[in-house]
């Protein structure tokens, strides 16, 4: 099984307990909804490689658990994560005044540069709606987030959100923005760019290459 | 003489009449003619004669007048004339002849009239005959007639009756049998609704009747034809009836079946409906298997050009996308299992009615009937190997055909299910042992699993890279079996027992083997239920982020409050404030330590049992792997949290302990890529994992934290209870894995899970050694006198600075108990640490004293004695560790030479350093003694080294 990929891109999901993340991961990876999806014990992991502007990128995707009692457990994932996923549940207003916190967290224990979209989650259940797109769009530009409605259960939006993400984190690697070789980047050069940046090196860095 | 007369008479009448000189002689007669007599009388009345002269006359007539009737009178009168012509003579002649014509004429005339009336009557009598004649005539044909009409009107019409009858009698006749040859014509209709209606007897018997009566009407010209159409149309029955025989394959029915055996019986070919039976089954097998295959390959392809219908099954099974490898497989082991099920359900329609047909048949037939049926029953067992063949065949060509190693688990596990379904029908099917697919299986599994557990371990590195060594707070009655992943453990045990008292129950009988066959024997698919016992016993529910809530769900929500209470310890801590260092409040019983990474190991170890249980043949490879799971976790925990104090320390790590951390290391570990060396071969790394580094937000360096020390109980404790848990399933995993494999296990357990405790001493005693400044109380100790001439009643204050560190770290501890709970064992390992760490000072300190007196042993006494008492109101250990280490230090001193000379030879406990100061300090000795004393103890040292 030769895994190749141009980039590694470590991605955090966050929110409330209940506002659907397990469900949002597993409708990623395994296309399908989680029927009896029951609350996360600390973290959970899973990886898919994606394909995003012509790159392929390993996505290492950590669930955390939204239980109050799982913080102290799962604080320790945030560290140098790329992307984050910060999820609320739009038939929730309780998981939706939490982000703020969430946030917080989020913006302090994980690389400042962080790349974060905001997803209400549940969108199928309309008629339940507690949180308004409008209200969530402005939250989402006045924190500079993305922004995002998916349903884990229908699986709309849902890739999208990643590769929105991931789109992101591409474009500011490429303006430079983001430094893949910084530590607590939270991204890595798969083994396809790796080879091509050693020829590159090779080739330009021989001269002075006492390291 | 008379009748002469009447001659010449009549003669002469008639020349007379010839004369052509003579009058015409009238030719109708009438009566008045006859009646007058006309013609004689002219005559005589020329001249009347007498008869005397007229009888002279008449007798003078020449002869030759008589002689000829064509006498020509004239010429003959002529040539009487002379030459001179004498007219007298003439004319004499001339008379007399005129006289004789006279007297003839009369004579005539009077003959005639003489004869008149005969002549009349006779002319009379003509008449009337002819009017007779005439009459007769008329009734001839008027009878001719009359005949003619009766032989018209009567005979010709009842004859043409007849006639007609006779020939109604035949049409009749051949209506019949025209009618026959219609039905029999007409029968080939009613046979091919007979096929359609699969009454193959029917058919074969009206068939075989039709052919008898056919041969009947064999006269015709049509039947000839007919006949040839019969026999088409029986070879067509057998060939129907052939077709209808290679049904059973794919569904067996027992009426069909019965149908179509009988159909044989009646041809008589039993023996070749078995043969053609088995022709079919591995046609069955093969299209079967090529058809349901070429199905989904066209189904993936698309609309592509190549055309998948002319390869090789074994070419197509490689053309199986990944998507629908499983969904093939299903439908496949599913028609196969039809097939195969039809051949049981046939043997076994065989075995109950041939015994039925030996018994039903007698005599000569009997003996035929037993041949017949030994010769399907041997052929029906040994079709039983073939087939299984085939279709073990079939299924490993396919199996092989796949590069499964990027399924999923529960995917793959599906697949391994589904085949191991197939092996054990097979093994009910015809005992067999199943290698193709057994080996087939093992060689995906193997391949799958590496590539599996590679991505495994890297997980497990990922999750030990950011694990914050919390404590994940689970229930306090967590077991590994309440996750999900162990679900199928206890449907395992429940099973293995109720299959145990089965065996018990029937174990001579091979009910059990039975199993397949007969549960699914009317309707249902072995391969079918799959989809249904996933949900309902959630067996192989882990799918990937699949959670295990019910290590939570099964405890009410207060329960779980408390349990968090109890947990974070923010409550008990203010309920007790009081008894902080006791010993009931510093550590905590039973709570089992989880870390995320230790949970997810958990789950890979519960998905590894499932993968033995469903994957016997790689058991043990799994095995292997599951140990390696452990063998990382356990370096890692060394390596980020004990590592530094093996090197200050080396007594930390037990020998076995160091065995097995170098074997990881050897095994496991990918040597760290150094800058500029050439990067590491593929293979090399294939099977190994690079050494984790520690998250950066573990701090192992605040003392305030106790360096670390609530992260190292989570890391050692998750390890030890990891070991635990292990245990626990030792038994399991000694069932799962080949009996010959067990030394493995052993070996596993002693040299890695019970190793985990093992770990805290190294973990742990870091912590101690930094904690508490034992440096300082030696130095302390350092500047105490110990040549004293009085004995004294205060012990030194470098006790009570020892003291003093030791309850700050207790309170240090506590402040940790409260984060995380502490087990009793770690307490205790903590504390006997650093207490045999304090006696250590104790002994170094003494043994530093340059001068003591008798009453400086005994202040050394007090002082540790001062230290016991007040130890023990601080912790609870007992015994104090190492307390004769210090205790027999000081009392040594009081021994004499000799004694002292065999207690050094006694005690390698202590160092040299200590022996010497020892032997240096007692004033009881001389100088000889205690040069010699000194040279035995650097001897000892040699020796030691
Ligand atoms: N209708 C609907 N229900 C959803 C959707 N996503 C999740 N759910 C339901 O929401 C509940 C919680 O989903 P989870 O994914 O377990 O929530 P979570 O955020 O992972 O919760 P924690 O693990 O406790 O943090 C489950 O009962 C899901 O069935 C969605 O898009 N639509
Ligand atoms: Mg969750």
């Amino acid at each position: 099984m030769s895994e190749t990929y141009d980039f590694l891109f470590k991605f955090l999901v966050i929110g409330s307990a209940g506002a659907g993340k397990s469900c949002i991961l597993h409708q990623f990876i395994e296309s399908k909804f989680k029927q009896d999806s029951s609350h996360t014990i600390g973290v959970e992991f899973g990886s898919k490689v994606v394909s995003v502007g012509g790159k392929s990128v390993k996505l290492q995707i950590w669930d955390t658990a939204g239980q109050e009692r799982f913080r102290s457990v799962t604080r320790s994932y945030y560290r140098g994560a790329a992307g984050a996923l910060l999820v609320y549940d739009i038939t929730s207003r309780e998981t939706y005044n939490a982000l703020t916190n969430w946030l917080t967290d989020a913006r302090t224990l994980a690389s400042p540069n962080i790349v974060i979209i905001l997803v209400g989650n549940k969108k199928d259940l309309e008629a339940e709606r507690e949180v308004t797109f409008m209200e969530a769009s402005r939250f989402a530009q006045e924190n500079e987030l993305m922004f995002l409605e998916t349903s884990a259960l229908t699986g709309e939006n849902v890739e999208e959100t990643f590769l929105k993400c991931a789109r992101q984190i591409l474009t500011k690697i490429e303006s430079g923005e983001l430094d893949p070789e910084r530590m607590g980047s939270g991204i890595q050069y798969g083994d396809a760019s790796l080879r091509r940046l050693q020829r590159q090196q090779q080739t330009t860095k021989r001269p002075d290459c006492g390291c | 003489m008379a009748a002469s007369e009447i001659k010449r008479k009549f003669r002469n009448l008639l020349g007379g009449k010839q004369e052509p000189v003579q009058s015409p002689i009238e030719e109708n007669f009438s009566h008045e003619q006859f009646s007058r007599e006309a013609a004689v009388t002219k005559a005589k009345n020329q001249r009347p004669r007498n008869p005397h002269e007229e009888q002279e006359i008449f007798e003078a007539i020449e002869e030759a007048y008589y002689n000829n009737e064509s006498f020509d009178t004239s010429e003959f009168e002529l040539k009487k004339v002379p030459e001179v012509l004498d007219l007298e003579k003439i004319e004499d002649d001339g008379t007399t002849l005129r006289q004789q014509l006279q007297v003839v004429s009369k004579k005539v005339s009077e003959l005639v009239l003489q004869n008149h009336p005969a002549y009349a009557a006779e002319l009379q009598r003509v008449m009337e005959l002819q009017k007779a004649l005439q009459l007769a005539s008329i009734i001839c044909a008027n009878g001719r007639r009359q005949l003619t009409i009766a032989r018209e009107s009567f005979t010709a019409a009842s004859l043409g009756l007849l006639a007609n009858y006779k020939k109604r009698q035949q049409l009749v006749g051949l209506l019949k049998s025209l009618r026959t040859i219609k039905t029999l014509q007409r029968t080939d209709l009613r046979l091919k609704e007979m096929m359609e209606e699969e009454d193959y007897c029917g058919a074969i018997q009206l068939c075989l009747e039709c052919q008898k009566a056919a041969s009947i009407f064999r006269h015709y010209k049509c039947i000839s034809e007919l006949n040839s159409k019969l026999q088409d149309t029986f070879e067509m029955i057998e060939e129907q009836l052939d077709v209808a025989l290679s049904k059973t394959c794919l569904n067996f029915d027992v009426d069909h079946y019965e149908k179509v055996q009988t159909a044989y019986r009646l041809l008589g070919k039993t023996q070749t409906a078995m043969d053609q039976l088995h022709m079919h089954f591995t046609s069955a097998i093969h299209n079967t298997a090529f058809q349901i295959v070429l199905g989904y390959v066209e189904l993936c392809s698309g609309t592509g050009s190549t055309n998948f219908q002319k390869r090789q099954y074994s070419d197509l099974c490689m053309h199986i996308s990944i998507e629908s490898f499983t969904p093939c497989l299903i439908d496949l082991c599913k028609a196969l299992w039809g097939v195969m099920k039809s051949y049981y359900r046939t043997m076994a329609w065989h075995d109950i009615h041939d015994e039925e047909a030996v018994a039903d048949t007698e005599g000569s037939g009997n003996i035929e009937a037993t041949f017949n049926r030994c010769y399907i029953k041997q052929k029906l067992e040994h079709g039983l190997v073939r087939i299984w063949q085939d279709v073990q065949q079939k299924v490993k060509t396919y199996i092989l055909g796949t590069d499964l190693s990027e399924f999923k688990l529960e995917g793959f596990i599906q697949v391994l299910d589904l085949v191991n379904r197939m092996i054990e029908i097979g093994e009910e099917f015809c005992k067999s042992k199943s290698e193709g697919l057994q080996d087939s299986l093992k060689q995906q599994s193997l391949n799958y699993f590496r590539n599996h557990h590679r991505a495994r371990m890297d997980e497990l590195r990922m999750f030990l890279e950011n694990e914050g060594w919390e404590l994940c707070p689970v229930k306090s009655s967590f077991q590994i079996m309440q996750l999900m992943e162990f679900r199928f453990m206890r449907n395992l045990v429940h099973s293995s027992q109720a299959s145990d008292k089965g065996v018990q129950l029937n174990s001579s009988s091979p009910s059990h083997h039975s199993k397949y066959f007969e549960r699914y024997a009317t309707e249902g698919n072995p391969f079918e239920t799959q989809q249904e016992e996933e949900e309902n016993e959630d067996v192989w529910a882990g799918t990937g982020n699949e959670d295990d809530s019910d290590s939570d769900s099964d405890i009410p929500d207060v329960l779980k409050q408390d349990f968090i209470d109890e947990i974070t310890g923010e409550t008990h801590s203010n309920r007790q404030p009081k008894r902080k260092y006791s010993r009931t409040r510093s550590y905590q019983k039973n709570v089992p330590i989880v870390t995320n990474t230790s949970l997810n190991v958990f789950r890979v170890i519960g998905k590894y049992m499932q993968m033995m249980t469903v994957l016997k043949p790689i058991a043990f490879d799994v095995m292997t792997c599951m140990a390696q799971l452990l063998d990382y976790y356990l370096y890692t925990v060394y390596i980020f949290f004990g590592a530094e104090s093996s090197i200050t320390e080396e007594k930390t790590v037990n020998n076995r302990l160091w065995v097995t951390l170098q074997r990881i290391q050897e095994n496991m570990i990918a040597e760290s890529p150094v800058p500029g060396a050439p990067p590491l071969e593929v293979e090399d790394r294939r099977d190994k994992v690079s050494q984790p580094h520690i998250s950066p937000i573990v701090n192992l360096i605040s003392s305030d934290k106790l360096y670390g020390l609530a992260e190292r109980i989570v890391a050692a404790e998750s390890l030890v209870f990891l070991g635990e848990q292990l245990e626990l399933l030792e038994p399991h995993l000694e069932i799962l894995i080949p009996p010959n494999r067990k030394a493995f296990l052993q070996q596993f357990y002693s040299q890695t899970v019970k190793m985990a405790t093992e770990l805290r001493k190294p973990v742990y005693w870091s912590v101690t050694g930094q904690s508490v400044d034992y440096d300082n109380v030696l130095q302390h100790m350092n500047t105490v006198r110990w040549d004293v001439k009085d004995i004294m009643s205060q012990h030194n204050s470098y006790v009570d600075h020892l003291l003093m560190s030791f309850q700050n770290f207790g309170v240090r501890l506590s402040e940790v108990g409260r984060r995380v709970p502490i087990p009793k064992a770690v307490y205790d390992t903590l504390w006997e640490h650093c207490v045999r760490l304090a006696n250590r000072t104790f002994v170094d300190g003494y043994a530093n004293a340059k001068k003591c007196s008798n009453e400086g042993r005994a202040l050394m006494q007090l002082d540790f004695q001062q230290f016991l008492s007040k130890l023990e109101k601080l912790v609870d250990i007992k015994p104090i560790p190492e307390r004769e280490y210090v205790e027999m230090y000081i009392k040594a001193y009081y021994l004499p030479e000799s004694q002292l000379e065999l207690w050094l030879q006694d005690h390698k406990e202590y160092s040299n350093k200590h022996l010497l100061a020892l032997i240096n300090t007692v004033d009881h000795i001389n100088k000889k003694g205690r040069q010699r004393l000194i040279g035995l103890v650097e001897e000892l040292e040699r020796y030691r080294r």
